[in-house]
Order: structure tokens, then sequence, then C-alpha cells
């Protein structure tokens, strides 16, 4: 089975049901599946051939969703890359992964053209090409000569080094989460799934393919919906969502400043949420504003998809501790290891190993992920095997549930002419974490906030923006000389910054 | 929109209020074009304190349906929008 069947089987099945709902229109699976066909004659007509990677810059889209059904139905991998990212990283990854093609927008490859993208790379323009996209037969297609072990799509992460990491994922490390998925939260082809992450983003795994699997509907929302959180809201209540999945920040924010619960989202029936801890206040909450709904917290770097999760049912109103990441799933199979490499028994601390399905082939361009992966996240277990994140073992950190590492912010900073050193560090959780970065920018040099922003926000994806920083004269560092991340972290913590606090 | 003197004050404002509660108090480079949301200086929390700043300041509150990326993309159209909604 191919991830490209889950589409086809419901075309066939439910061909009047709705599929997509997007910001272009709604499809049915009919229409998802004839677009898609059409789509995949344009790009096979510009050289794509199974195994090709296809870049995807475009906004949130039916348009979008269909483009990826038609690289699957070609055997090619899809390479969903962040809309608000800048042309020069876009393009940087274009060139990484050698994409054949890229579908995008005229004024986007006008951006990436100026932005020195490889200049053999194909196009095909959801704007201005849709017309021939349209004249092209909507028949099906032969099946692709291709293997559940052969590349889907390849999600791109932030890179310790400055360079962002392809995470290579297989038809069979999708399918393997979205089957678990599909039957953990009882999917029904009734279900009205939102799709809240962007789709570069593995959360939107879930959201588009669960609800292909069940037959179902999905929403999408678009990218300027969550500068209103009320407007979630109303986008809840509007498409009678049943199946919501985002960043806990997301939810938090829909509940303070849009007062998400049962009452004004009636039909919601099941919430997930993943990509960082989930604070326990807001957490209590969401459990108290919907007694009915299951509540799901699932776990998973991007390189094992989903590979543990907690179902959330009461909450002890004197809980202060977070909520576990708990069990594997997905057919998984998940340990933690000491510092000391043996196997950490219940209540000792470990990294969390993952073994089964879900973990990916491995990173584009580098050795193949043989065996288990290991996360860099420190757990621990308990008695009943369920385990509760504790931390990083190294710079990464989590802001707003994208992932970051700090090195990939503080190689684009150390491009600015007047910065000779800079280390970046994390200010508070979830909603309310911030980039705080520390500059030494000898005199004459003057940065302001600003320029920063303007330099990060040209090579940078836009959470990755720093929200402050100091100058300093030098970086702490400890006795053998490394940058002291954990003074730094105290410095930021104390930081008198103005804009830090709650609303 | 024409620049009348009840727009500039709108629009001083509003750069003030940015570069004391958002940036490091200075506006040096902040204009009415700077974008905001492409150079991550506003973002959908800062865009609530923001309406709060709105409200209380000019006695106007933005309907939900006005809180778009493009209303928030620089201060010369949050201006426009502040200042159609004072009528």
């Amino acid at each position: 089975m191919q991830l490209a069947d889950l589409v086809i089987s419901a075309a066939r099945s439910r061909a009047d049901a709705p599929a997509v709902i997007g910001p272009d229109g709604a499809l049915t699976y009919g229409e998802l599946d004839a677009l898609a066909n059409r789509l995949a004659r344009a790009l096979a007509r510009r050289g794509v051939v199974a195994g090709d990677r296809v870049g995807l810059w475009l906004e949130k889209s039916g348009r979008g969703v269909a483009a990826m059904q038609a690289c699957l139905r070609l055997g090619a991998v899809y390479v969903p890359l962040d809309p608000l990212s800048p042309a020069a990283r876009v393009a940087g990854i274009l060139g990484d992964c050698t994409v054949r093609c890229v579908v995008t927008t005229e004024a986007r490859r006008a951006a990436l053209a100026a932005a020195d993208a490889p200049a053999e790379l194909a196009v095909l323009h959801v704007d201005s090409d849709w017309h021939e996209v349209l004249r092209e037969s909507a028949d099906s297609l032969p099946p692709p000569a291709r293997g559940p072990d052969d590349l889907a799509y390849i999600l791109y992460t932030s890179g310790s080094t400055g360079k962002p990491k392809g995470v290579c994922i297989s038809h069979r490390n999708a399918l393997a989460f979205v089957e678990w998925a599909a039957e953990a939260i009882a999917a029904d082809s009734q279900d009205r799934f939102a799709n809240h992450a962007p789709f570069h983003f593995d959360l939107s795994v879930l959201d588009l393919y669960v609800a292909f699997l069940a037959g179902a509907a999905v929403a999408l929302v678009p990218e300027g919906l969550s500068y209103a959180p009320r407007r979630l809201v109303e986008f809840v209540r509007e498409h009678a969502i049943s199946v919501w999945y985002s960043v806990p920040s997301a939810l938090a924010l829909m509940m303070e400043v849009g007062e998400l619960s049962a009452a004004a989202a009636p039909t919601l029936r099941a919430i997930l949420f993943a990509g960082e801890p989930f604070p326990i206040k807001p957490l209590r909450r969401l459990r108290a504003g919907f007694p009915a709904a299951r509540l799901f917290n699932l776990y998973g770097p991007t390189e094992t998809n989903v590979c543990t999760y907690h179902e959330v049912t009461t909450l002890a109103d004197d809980r202060s501790a977070p909520v576990p990441i708990g069990r594997a799933c997905s057919g998984d199979e998940v340990w933690a290891v000491r510092a000391d490499g043996e196997r950490a028994g219940p209540g000792e601390e470990g990294e969390l190993i993952v073994a089964g399905p879900t973990v990916m082939l491995g990173y584009w361009g580098q050795p193949p992920q043989r065996g288990p992966y290991a996360t860099g996240d420190i757990v621990r277990g308990d008695d009943a095997g369920e385990y509760t994140y504790i931390g990083r073992r190294d710079h990464m950190v989590k802001i707003r549930g994208h992932r970051v590492e700090l090195g990939d912010i503080e190689a684009a900073l150390l491009q600015h002419p007047d910065i000779r050193e800079v280390a970046v560090a994390v200010r508070g959780a979830g909603i309310d974490a911030r980039l705080h970065a520390f500059v030494v920018a000898p005199p004459p040099a003057e940065l302001s906030l600003l320029g920063l922003k303007r330099h990060c926000a040209e090579r940078l994806p836009r959470y990755m923006i720093v929200d402050d920083f100091t100058p300093v004269t030098a970086l702490p560092r400890t006795g053998n000389g490394k940058v002291d991340r954990l003074a730094l972290a105290r410095l930021a913590a104390a930081s008198s910054s103005t804009s830090g606090e709650q609303p | 929109m024409s620049n009348s003197p009840a727009t500039h004050d709108i629009e001083q404002a509003l750069k003030q209020y940015v570069a004391r509660e958002i940036l490091d108090g200075k506006d040096i480079g902040l204009d009415a074009d700077t974008p905001l949301l492409e150079w991550g200086v506003i973002n959908s929390l800062e865009i609530a304190r923001l309406l709060g700043f709105v409200r209380e300041q000019f006695g106007v509150v933005v309907p939900l349906e006005s809180v778009t990326a493009e209303h928030f993309k620089d201060l010369r159209a949050l201006t426009g929008l502040v200042a159609s909604l004072k009528g």
C-alpha cells in the first residue's frame, strides 16, 4: 500500500463527499482525484518521474493538497516548504535535495530566481499555468513502480550548523502512524478534521491522511487566521470541526483570547496536541472546558513521526506535574537509556530511543538511519511504562511547537558584518517562549532590535527571528572555554524586557 | 488615505507603541512601510496586545473580520484601518 492509495480509494467509494475545504474552495474526493491526475500529467510534462523530488512552495490550499497527491501518483517525492520562509532559505533546500520541479506562484518564483535558486529548475505555477493544468486528462494514471520503503516526502527541520536537515519519510513510515492514529481516535467518514499546522510541519500528516483514510473532510485553516485566535474558534464552529490537532500554544491562545470551550465549539469530539509540553494550567482549563471530548498528548520528533501517546482523562486539581508523553504507539517500541549506556529503569532518567515502522529512512544526503533512533530527549519512565518528558540533551529548543536549533540562528546572526560572536538563549515556554540573542559587537557598531530582526528575516523562517538582544563585551564561558549555556539562560531570564510579560 | 494631521497622529502613536513595547525602545529604521509581520516584529500574541492598545488609545474596537495579515503588515496599513474605524 502507498500513501497515494488513501485518496484514490476514498474517491472510488465516496466520490461526492467533501475531501478538502480550502481558502481556494472545496473539493470532493472525486474532484481531488481528478485534479491530482491532471497535476500529475502537468508535472510529468516538466520531466518529473518516479523518485524525483518536487518542491511545494505555496500558501495552504486545495491546489497544494492536490499537488502532493500528484507527486505521489508519479512515485515522486514531495518537499513541502514553509510559505513564510525567505526565498534564500527555500532556494538552499531546493538545491540540497536537488528538486526537479517546484510548484509555486509567479511571485514566489521571481523571489526564488532573485535568491539564486538552481537555474535548471522546472516550475509549475499554480496561478499562471492553471489553465494548462485543467486541459490535462483527469483519467487515472498507472500506479508507479514504487514500494512501501521508497520515499514519500521530505520534511526540512532546523539544523544545528545553520543548514536545514531533510527528514526522509517513506510510505511505510507515514502509513504506520496514520493507521494507528485513525484507530486511536476512531476516525470515521462523518468526522471533520481541521488542518492547523502548515504542510511542512509533521502535524499536518495526521490532519490530511487520517481524514483521507476515513473518507472524511479536512478544512484547511488559512495562515492569516492565527493572528486572531477568536477567528480560529469561529473557524472550528463554522466548519463543525470534530477533530482538532495543533501545538499546545495555539490551543492556549484560543482559550485565552478566543474563549474556546465546548459551548463555543460543540462539535469538537477529539483534541490532539504535540510539539511541546502543554503547561498544566491551560491543560486543566481545556479538560474542564471540554468534559466530553477525548484529549490526546502525542509525542515524536519529525524523525519518528508520532511514537508515543497519552490520553488525558482526568486531571487532579492539585496536579502540578506535566502530563506524560505516554507509551509507544504506531507499532513502535520505545525505551530510555541512561548516560552510562544502560537501560533506564522506572523512575530513572534517560534518553528516549525509538525503534519501529515510523523511524525515518534517514536525512537527505546522509547515510541511512539504521536501527533505533536516539531522540535527544531526556525522559523518565514510571512503573506503568509511561514516559514523561524532562528536557533536551542538546541546544534544540521548541518555539511554539517549532523545533529550533539555536546554532541555526547563531549561524545566521554571525553573517551580520558587525557581530563578532553570538549566542542565543530561550526564555519562557509555550506561548511566552522568546529567543534572546547575546551579541558581541565591538564599537562603533550600534545594533538595533529591528535591524537584527530584519537580518534574521532575510535568512530564517519567521519563528526563528530573535525577540530580544543584549550587547555584551564577551560571552560567558565555562572553565573549558565553551559558551556557558546555563549562565546565558539565567541572564535571559533576568533581562528586564518590556515585552516578555503576559498581555 | 489622505495624510491628514489626524492620520499622522495615529501613525505616530502606533509607532511609539511598537518601538517602546515590542522593540528595544529605538525606532531607528521603523517607518510606515517596515514589514511588521515579515520581520517578526509582531506575532499573534502581540497583535492581541496591540488591539488592546488601539481600543484604549483611540476608542476603536477592531472587528474580528478586520484582524487580517493585510491590515497588520505595516504601520501604514494599520493606521489606515484605525483611521477608517474612527470615521
